[in-house]
């Protein structure tokens, strides 16, 4: 007996001990979390702390620091390598689970944190091939002298505050997901780099798009799915000479069809990215030097997706957002310029169907004859699981994602097919940034944007100078019309890109006669531009609302800017309402339809978060949409892709009598009127079902909201349900889960002066009061004027410190 | 009270200088096996002094500035109140020590087999 309680006496301490100090599913280690010595306890707000004067051996030569209010750092470094050090030294002091884990999540290694539930997420990410595109990039990066003395730079400062960091510092999600950062690589870099091109150019439409063509037939499909959507206000001003003699793409004689299998769920064309930029030249401005504004719309997270920072040295003294991550400014200005970006939208992303000779993949049908693959072995790690050996087939196009029989852990992915993405190709992204940063004048801009591949975005420019212009830029395949809006056929050689679109040839313009530039990712140029760059941009509402604006004033100042960032006027609804109105007679409404209508009847079509209109309005425009194509974009199993919203308002407003209007489901033949009336009260009955009769509970904010999620989707740790005002077809392009993640409005001139603001923080800590301390007056539309140095001991009352960092031991 | 005063400088010292949360586990085991004369006794120390310790270090938290991340962790874990993470955090060290210093206690006669035999005990 006395021997069985000895042994039996440590069992259940020790059973205790293990529930305490390891994780169990998503139960944190709550002996370790819980440590108030070195747990999450100590993650709290006095880690916001002023860094104190220190040594970094690594340092050349002393750096100057200074803070300003919002913990913004302005580094003052006397030489590259020092200043990239760091930039990397601060941002991961700030920021280190967040670009470690995004590095990640990029590379498929998610299951190696959180176990065998990411695997698929990490099989999709090899599959694509994300590490080799990094691979490729990092060769780009090291080939170049200047590119890889910062990368390196940046990867030391990294590595020197991880060397730094003690138990009690851990940031605090390595804490609840119990596991250590690893030594920062420059790879890690190159993969961060790749992770916004996907976000950016990774959509495609191609197998969706293939089977809409094999169910509706080629004469629809120009009709429903055209390159160029009615009402375009495309980004080069409709008088644009095109002064060169196009390359000419030739076209195969036999057309290609194919009809991939699996089913498909359309999708639907309501955009939730959405970026706006402009440059205003000075014959329009106040001052008289030009204004550039940019407000990038990606998904939104808690920490922040940008980090703001000032960058200087001899050679650069430049301020912006940076990607924490990566070195140098990604959108920012400095005293000669200003330069921001928007998503190209161009299509630089084919599916290949492969002809394989066996299950085995090792050769593919291409040219008349049987070529051999190339088979890459992904090593996936997975926490409390055997490592998973994944082989990836490559053929001469790219990887092939998903075999014949796999189903695709995304639905847009074609199964037994080879993705060509300019992606993959070995670029100089980086290089592009820390030349535009130090950028003078319109000819180092330009140089600039020659290192700039993938993901294609339309960058805009002003400088002191007074010019102002902005260029669609990227590697552009050179392709025959609509090549690559379906599955291609990787067999044969007529299929391949056939080069590229000259750099000098891609849309751009300078100093337009209107008086300024913008893009708001719509279609580049206009049918009169000689070459196919893709068919599915941004609808006409936010560029045609953006260029009328700008077409309309003089003497515009920031706070008009800022006015128009948060403009919240729907052109969509302008355009439509008033013709479903009319189709909604008054006299046969029920008396809470008939107050419904009357809200309607009486809005300025602003999406104002305290406003039931638009809340009703979209629920209405929703239920008539689907109305519309669900019958008639379902072919079996198969899902068709739903035609957008604009094409689908054009055909109500122009065609009253389409055949899309009958539903097929019943044995009477409806009109759009009878759509129309069917989808309002459809509306009215999901809309009382949701929030209760019609009252103060049906508003655009509550109905709404955007949330701000915290990156690893810790449940409370973000911020949720923000009561904002915009919707996606607003210049201020808000969603639930998308929105501006970085305002600027740049005035140029003897003396520059900027505003910005993100919804988040300097801080990646959620213990941090700069965690998420600017996200109120985001939602606001409210600005912070940039805080721009010239020097280290320039004065400013909103300067509250200064860290001297040392080289040597 | 003077072994519960003991226990806590010696977890706090070995928190202090390590990282390690289950000190309040391992020094309640040693006075359990070492010291202590009931099991009562036992699980009291280590209770009292590993929850002392922790509120302490908790309280001290709280007001360098904790408020927002302990808020913002009690409902992540699903609790209704922040005050409840204080709860959890001393129950925590309590019943971590308590089991611990139990566990010590029933192994005494190990301890004395040990000691007898003159190797590797702990001496005071």
């Amino acid at each position: 007996m006395k021997w069985l309680k000895l042994l039996l006496a440590p069992a259940f301490p020790c059973a205790l001990f293990f529930f305490l100090n390891f994780k169990h599913g998503d139960l944190p280690p709550l002996g370790k979390l819980l440590n108030p010595f070195a747990g999450f306890w100590q993650n709290n707000a006095a880690g916001d702390a002023m860094l104190s004067d220190q040594q970094l051996p690594e340092l050349q030569e002393s750096v100057a620091v200074v803070w300003d209010d919002r913990r913004v750092p302005h580094i003052f470094a006397q030489n590259a390598h020092d200043l990239y050090f760091v930039q990397g030294y601060l941002t991961a002091r700030d920021r280190l689970w967040q670009m470690e884990f995004q590095t990640h999540a990029a590379a498929g290694r998610l299951a190696e944190i959180v176990g065998a539930r990411a695997l698929e997420h990490d099989r999709f990410r090899r599959r694509i091939g994300m590490t080799y595109a990094a691979e490729n990039a990092l060769k780009a990066m090291q080939a170049d002298g200047k590119s890889r003395v910062v990368v390196e730079a940046y990867t030391q400062g990294v590595n020197a505050w991880i060397r730094n960091l003690d138990a009690k510092e851990l940031p605090f999600e390595y804490k609840v997901l119990d596991y250590q950062p690893e030594p920062w690589t420059p790879i890690k870099c190159a993969l961060l780099l790749k992770q916004m091109a996907w976000t950016l150019s990774g959509r495609s439409s191609d197998r969706i798009m293939s089977l809409t063509r094999s169910a509706l037939g080629e004469e629809l499909m120009q009709r429903l799915y055209p390159q160029y959507p009615p009402s375009q206000d495309p980004i080069m001003p409709a008088t644009t000479q095109w002064n060169f003699q196009p390359h000419v793409a030739q076209k195969p004689e036999r057309e290609f069809h194919s009809s991939p299998s699996g089913a498909t769920k359309s999708i639907e064309r309501i955009s939730t990215d959405g970026s706006n930029n402009w440059a205003v030249a000075g014959s329009k401005t106040a001052s008289g030097f030009p204004m550039l504004c940019n407000d990038p719309h990606l998904g939104l997270t808690l920490p922040s997706i940008w980090y703001e920072a000032q960058l200087v040295s001899p050679e650069v003294n430049v301020y912006g957002v940076t990607l924490p991550g990566t070195p140098a400014v990604i959108i920012g200005f400095n005293q000669a310029m200003a330069w921001g970006v928007t998503n190209a939208g161009s299509d630089v992303l084919d599916w290949y169907e492969i002809k394989f000779k066996d299950e085995q993949q090792s050769e593919y049908f291409y040219d008349g004859a049987w070529r051999p693959t190339q088979q890459r072995i992904e090593e996936l790690k997975v926490r409390g699981a055997a490592t998973v050996r994944d082989t990836v087939t490559y053929t001469h196009h790219g990887p092939v994602a998903y075999r014949k029989h796999e189903r695709p852990f995304d639905e847009q992915v074609p199964a037994g097919a080879a993705m060509r993405w300019t992606g993959h190709d070995a670029s100089q992204e980086m290089l592009t940034f820390l030349k535009l940063n130090r950028a003078r004048n319109y000819e180092d801009y330009v140089e600039a944007l020659s290192h700039f591949d993938c993901p294609a975005q339309n960058f805009v420019f002003a400088d002191t100078a007074g010019d102002i212009a902005i260029w669609h830029n990227g590697k552009f395949p050179l392709r025959w019309r609509e090549q690559g809006k379906y599955l291609s056929d990787g067999s044969d050689p007529a299929y391949d890109w056939q080069g590229w679109i000259p750099r000098a040839q891609v849309p751009h313009v300078k100093n337009p006669e209107r008086g300024f530039v913008s893009s708001a990712n719509q279609n580049a140029a206009d049918l009169n531009y000689p070459y196919y760059l893709g068919w599915d941009y941004a609808a006409f509402e936010r560029g045609a609302r953006i260029n009328e604006f700008l077409a309309t004033k003089s003497q515009l100042t920031p706070q008009d800017m800022m006015n128009l960032q948060n403009d919240v006027l729907s052109l969509f609804a302008q355009k439509t309402l008033p013709h479903l109105l009319n189709l909604l007679p008054p006299e046969n409404l029920e008396a809470e339809q008939k107050q419904l209508r009357e809200v309607l009847a009486t809005w300025n079509y602003e999406y104002r978060a305290g406003l039931a209109a638009p809340l009703i309005f979209n629920t209405w425009w929703r239920e008539l949409f689907v109305l519309i194509w669900s019958d008639d974009m379902k072919v079996g199993e198969h899902e068709l892709e739903y035609p957008r919203r604009d094409v689908t308002m054009n055909m109500i407003l122009c065609e009253p009598a389409s055949p899309f209007y009958d539903l097929k489901s019943t044995a009477a033949k409806e009109t759009l009127a009878d759509l129309v009336q069917l989808a309002f009260q459809n509306a009215q009955e999901k809309l009382v079902a949701a929030h209760g009769p019609f009252g103060p509970k049906w508003n655009w904010e509550m109905a709404r909201g955007t949330d701000l999620p915290h990156l690893a989707r810790f449940p409370n740790v973000g911020r949720m349900h923000l009561p904002t005002s915009g919707n996606s077809d607003n210049v201020n392009a808000i969603t639930q889960t998308h929105g501006p993640s970085w305002r600027m409005i740049v005035s140029l001139g003897p003396e520059v002066k900027a505003w910005g603001i993100y919804p988040g923080g300097q801080s990646g800590n959620p213990g941090s009061r700069f965690f998420d301390n600017a996200v109120d007056d985001w939602v606001a539309g409210k600005y912070y004027e940039l805080l721009y140095l010239k020097t280290a001991s320039d004065k400013d009352a909103r300067i509250v410190g200064k860290t001297s960092l040392r080289g040597g031991r | 009270m003077t072994a519960i005063m003991a226990c806590f400088v010696l977890m706090l010292a070995l928190q202090l200088i390590t990282p390690f949360w289950w000190w309040i586990m391992v020094v309640p085991f040693v006075y359990g096996v070492w010291k202590s004369r009931s099991v009562w006794e036992s699980a009291r120390v280590g209770m009292i002094s590993a929850g002392a310790l922790w509120f302490a270090m908790v309280m001290w938290q709280w007001l360098s500035g904790g408020q927002q991340l302990a808020e913002r962790v009690s409902k992540m874990l699903g609790m209704s109140s922040v005050a409840l993470m204080f709860v959890l955090t001393v129950a925590v060290a309590v019943l971590a020590a308590g089991m611990a210093g139990v566990g010590g206690y029933f192994l005494k006669p190990f301890g004395r087999i040990i000691e007898n035999r003159g190797g590797g005990g702990v001496r005071s």
